[in-house]
């Protein structure tokens, strides 16, 4: 765009202090107008393109991406502006990031936990009942003569079916 | 006031000699219709004292209600309402508008040496929509009050609930406008006004948290808009978003509402650390340890602030996954929050210490954000949570940092300042008293809640079991004190715009530029635009200290 | 043209809007200029957000809901939808031609193009009418309101719930912007604008490809994926 530059960078010497604006060539409108009519035709085209549940969304949005960033760097002049307004504009877009991304780690995920504690019983009054097989260290020379009763914190570990009769 | 020279110390020509702010014109009407930030900021200060003062009154009953287990004053559904709009009146009508509002409005200029906010017009308009709001949240309270809570959680909010939720909501909704409004001149006034010479690191570290507050003002606010809206359609037209028995998510509401409200809490303290800085650094008389430490510290808790909404809903049934992100992601608030402290300790360190009043508020404010700030972690571990949420751990907990910290800071401002703002001396003696009350009345109140809520008193019950009674009563009587406190304070304050001493220029000797004006300021702020060639609280002749 | 604008010197050049002097508080037009640019990129922002908090239901329903997003979405008339694209992205040209015009001292063309702007905004408001009225005629409400029984899938309440509260906020939009436009042309009849001072043509322009932006995400989520 060097070339709209040089239609306003010389000849103003008014000294006053007014501002001078920064007038683009119209071609450039034009060509920002006639891609987003083409763009939207092939959005439209694209949506009878069977994608599956998350191809079509995604070619959806990388179309509209495409199309807004057209309007806010040209029609909105994003692109010859202060650098300070995209900082402004794009800093909006990442805390939306935020906030739908981050919401959405709960209602995608919710309800998880009561799976995995459905498949894992813990009794929570007694949540050491529910002890398996090398929870607790059990030396090999006791293990054996367990039934005998001679050992009796070990053999709780050990058949823990039968240790609630014990108690 | 040396009225022999032409010129006096200040450098202020006979012709402003006497003119100010507050006599320039006069009448009702050219006050409402004034484009003056100083007597915007005034207007929004007395509006908020309103505030206060109604809040408080709802604060006094719901705590006269809870001195005994049963019946006191009130029938349930009553009681249900005063700590609604307690809740709402002061978070809505005065702390979030409270400092940046009133203190932020009269002296960001002043202290950039700008002549006005980048936009006066929006400034009053602004104003006018807090008004506007106020007006629909005080019309709730006349047509059937409000008994929500002060969150308004659906599915109570949008269905179950008799009461005008919508004019309230309404109301909050205007005034969120009106925060936004105020966040987007702040933004604009410090890039594009400030005098020659004074740089970033050049302004009073009071700018510095006005800045990371009007970014979440700008970022958050409009979140809570949207939530708001859908909850008024919920309610007149059943839309079903936050509905269950529509396929909707009522979870999904307090993801939204916390989208805002918890970067709100910090709209709210971010202030109150700036106002703080300002006092330590002023009666410390020495230059701020680690200025770019607690420059970037407030808005490093403003980027984070966004990120741990989620620690107000471990027990709503959010995801695990959800929970564990938040619990971890909210001790980085601790990060940036314990730099700031470490830092106004170096500041003390030192320092040739006043003890005058706004110092007091000063360090009050550093013990009490200390207890607020910590009793948070507890409350941000996940397990701890737990057991202690909904319980007067939190009650205690959040009344520390917002009002142990940003009230206090706020009336430690407001006595820091008043000189200034009103051209007139406060009585000291009467100030110091009105201090203590308020904080012996503070703690006195309010730790006693962090015992009754590790004990497992729930919050917002309105009978309980007798067991509590005992400490409920000895809270009861601390509100009395603090109440008692505040009452001092504001007729201190009040009795000063008769009878105080007329106000020097700069009272406590501070170094920032809104002393270097006379009390209270020219229209203009200053006579001639000033340029700035000392740094942040560098005093023109340093080899004193 | 610019360059004959340019070419008026010293004392022609105050005859550019009279009317503007720089307010008392900026120390030059180039920085209240910019300032009020400033404030109204901020003020997008908080319209990103608002709309922000709806598309975060989308999502999030979308995922949960599938079927019903996909059943409820062929009943938008995806034509209709297509039609107020284009008339929105053509209202947007002309605005942006509009601030152009006004740059260069054009003001008939920039009353001209400002009024083009204006009907393209009507229009898309008469489209949207019919839209609205064929959806309530059949019934396709929000939430507890959806009546229309012939659909096979769960919840398609929550779809046309998200699709009015866009569209209804999105078309709150475009009224406010038909005042401001309005405003501004009326402004421009009375000489206000020029290469000096523009602003409030530039302004209330970025605030109008904001309302196309948005729409340039609400047609293919809500007409075309679903």
């Amino acid at each position: 765009m060097s070339t709209s530059h040089a239609e306003h960078d010389h000849g103003h010497g008014s000294g006053n202090g007014d501002h001078v604006p920064h007038v683009l060539p119209f071609k450039v409108y034009i060509g920002t107008f006639s891609t987003l009519l083409f763009l939207t035709v092939v959005t439209v085209g694209a949506s009878y393109v069977d994608l599956g549940h998350m191809g079509n969304l995604i070619v959806a949005l990388l179309i509209a991406t495409i199309k807004a960033s057209v309007v806010a760097l040209i029609f909105m002049h994003l692109k010859w502006d202060h650098k300070f307004h995209a900082i402004i504009f794009v800093s909006a877009l990442l805390f939306l990031a935020v906030f739908i991304g981050i919401t959405m780690s709960d209602t995608q995920f919710r309800g998880e936990a009561e799976a995995i504690e459905a498949k894992n019983p813990v009794d929570l009054k007694d949540p050491f009942k529910a002890e398996r097989a090398g929870d607790v260290a059990v030396p090999k020379a006791a293990a054996a003569p367990a039934a005998a009763g001679s050992a009796a914190p070990a053999a709780g570990s050990a058949a823990p079916a039968a240790t609630p009769a014990k108690h | 006031m040396a009225n022999t020279a032409t010129v006096d110390e200040l450098g202020h020509s006979p012709e402003v000699r006497g003119k100010n702010y507050l006599n320039q014109t006069a009448g009702v009407w050219s006050w409402l219709t004034t484009v003056d930030h100083k007597r915007i900021g005034i207007m929004y200060l007395v509006s908020v004292l309103v505030g206060f003062g109604l809040g408080g009154i709802f604060a006094l009953l719901v705590r006269l209600e809870l001195l005994t287990a049963k019946k006191t004053i009130m029938d349930a559904s009553q009681y249900n309402q005063a700590f609604t709009l307690h809740g709402a009146a002061m978070v809505f009508l005065f702390i979030i508008p409270s400092i940046p509002a009133s203190l932020g409005n009269f002296f960001l200029p002043l202290m950039i040496g700008a002549k006005d906010v980048a936009f006066p017009r929006l400034n009053l308009l602004s104003l006018y929509l807090y008004w506007i709001g106020a007006i629909f949240m005080l019309a709730a309270i006349v047509t059937g009050g409000v008994d929500t809570g002060w969150t308004f959680y659906v599915p109570y909010a949008s269905g179950v609930s008799t009461t005008s939720v919508i004019s309230a909501t309404f109301g909050v909704f205007v005034m969120g406008f009106s925060s936004i409004l105020t966040g987007l001149n702040f933004i604009v006034t410090l890039h594009k006004l400030r005098a020659p010479g004074m740089s970033w690191y050049r302004m009073p570290l009071f700018l510095w948290s006005l800045y990371a507050t009007s970014i979440i003002q700008v970022l958050a606010t409009p979140v809570l808009g949207i939530t708001l809206l859908l909850l008024i359609f919920e309610r007149a037209f059943h839309i079903g978003i936050f509905d269950p028995t529509l396929g909707g998510d009522p979870v999904l509401f307090q993801h939204f509402f916390w989208f805002y409200s918890h970067p709100a809490v910090y709209i709210m303290i971010l202030p109150g650390m700036g106002v703080a800085t300002e006092i330590l650094a002023t009666n410390s008389q020495r230059r701020v340890f680690g200025y770019k430490a607690i420059a970037f510290s407030s808005v490093a808790i403003a980027l984070v602030s966004f990120l741990v909404w989620g620690h107000h809903m471990f027990v709503s049934g959010q995801s695990e996954l959800s929970s564990a992100i938040f619990s971890f992601l909210t001790f980085f608030v601790a990060i940036p929050s314990g730099v700031k402290m470490f830092n106004w300790l170096g500041t003390l360190w030192g320092g040739s210490i006043r003890f005058t009043v706004p110092m007091l508020y000063g360090i009050a404010f550093l013990f009490l954000f200390g207890i607020g700030g910590l009793t948070g972690l507890f409350l941000g571990m996940l397990s701890v949570d737990l057991h202690l949420h909904d319980t007067y751990f939190v009650v205690a907990h959040f009344h520390y940092v917002m009002m142990g910290s940003t009230a206090i800071a706020f009336f430690g401002g407001l006595h820091h300042w008043w000189p200034k703002m009103t051209g007139k001396m406060y009585d000291e003696k009467l100030a110091r008293v009105g201090f203590a009350l308020t904080f012996i009345g503070f703690n006195w109140t309010f730790f006693t809640q962090f015992i009754l809520g590790t004990r497992g008193m729930p919050r917002r019950y309105y009978n309980y079991l007798d067991q509590y009674q005992p400490l409920h009563a000895f809270s009861t009587y601390g509100s009395w004190v603090l109440g008692l406190g505040f009452l001092i304070t504001f007729i201190c304050l009040a009795r000063s715009l008769k009878t105080g001493a007329p106000a020097p220029a700069n009272p406590w000797d501070s170094a920032t530029l809104e002393w270097q004006t006379q009390s209270p300021p020219i229209t203009e702020n200053f006579e001639k635009a000033p340029i700035v060639t000392l740094d942040a609280y560098e005093r023109p002749a340093e080899e004193t200290a | 043209m610019s360059a004959k604008a340019e070419a008026l010197g010293g004392a022609e050049e105050t005859k550019l809007s009279p009317q503007f002097h720089v307010a008392h508080h900026f120390d030059k037009a180039d920085t209240q200029f910019d300032a009020g640019r400033m404030g109204v990129w901020l003020f997008l922002v908080t319209e990103i957000l608002l709309f922000g908090g709806l598309f975060c239901a989308f999502a999030i329903f979308r995922s949960k809901y599938f079927p019903s997003f996909v059943e409820a979405h062929h009943h938008l008339d995806r034509v209709m939808g297509g039609i107020n694209t284009i008339v929105l992205i053509s209202s947007s040209f002309t605005m942006a031609l509009a601030v152009r015009s006004a740059q260069k001292n054009e003001k008939k063309k920039t009353t001209l193009l400002l009024a083009i702007t204006l009907a393209c905004a009507a229009m898309f408001l008469v489209v949207k009418y019919f839209e609205y009225s064929h959806k309530i005629h059949d019934g396709l409400l929000p939430g507890g309101n959806f009546t229309a029984a012939d659909f096979a899938s769960g919840h398609p309440g929550i779809f046309f719930a998200i699709y009015f509260m866009m569209t209804g906020i999105h078309g709150v939009h475009v009224v406010i912007g038909m005042g401001l436009i309005l405003w501004i042309l009326l402004r421009n009849q009375k000489n206000e604008f020029s290469s000096r001072y523009y602003a409030p043509v530039e302004n209330v322009g970025l605030y109008w490809h904001l309302v196309d932006l948005v729409w340039i995400y609400l047609f293919p989520l809500l007409y075309l994926v679903g």
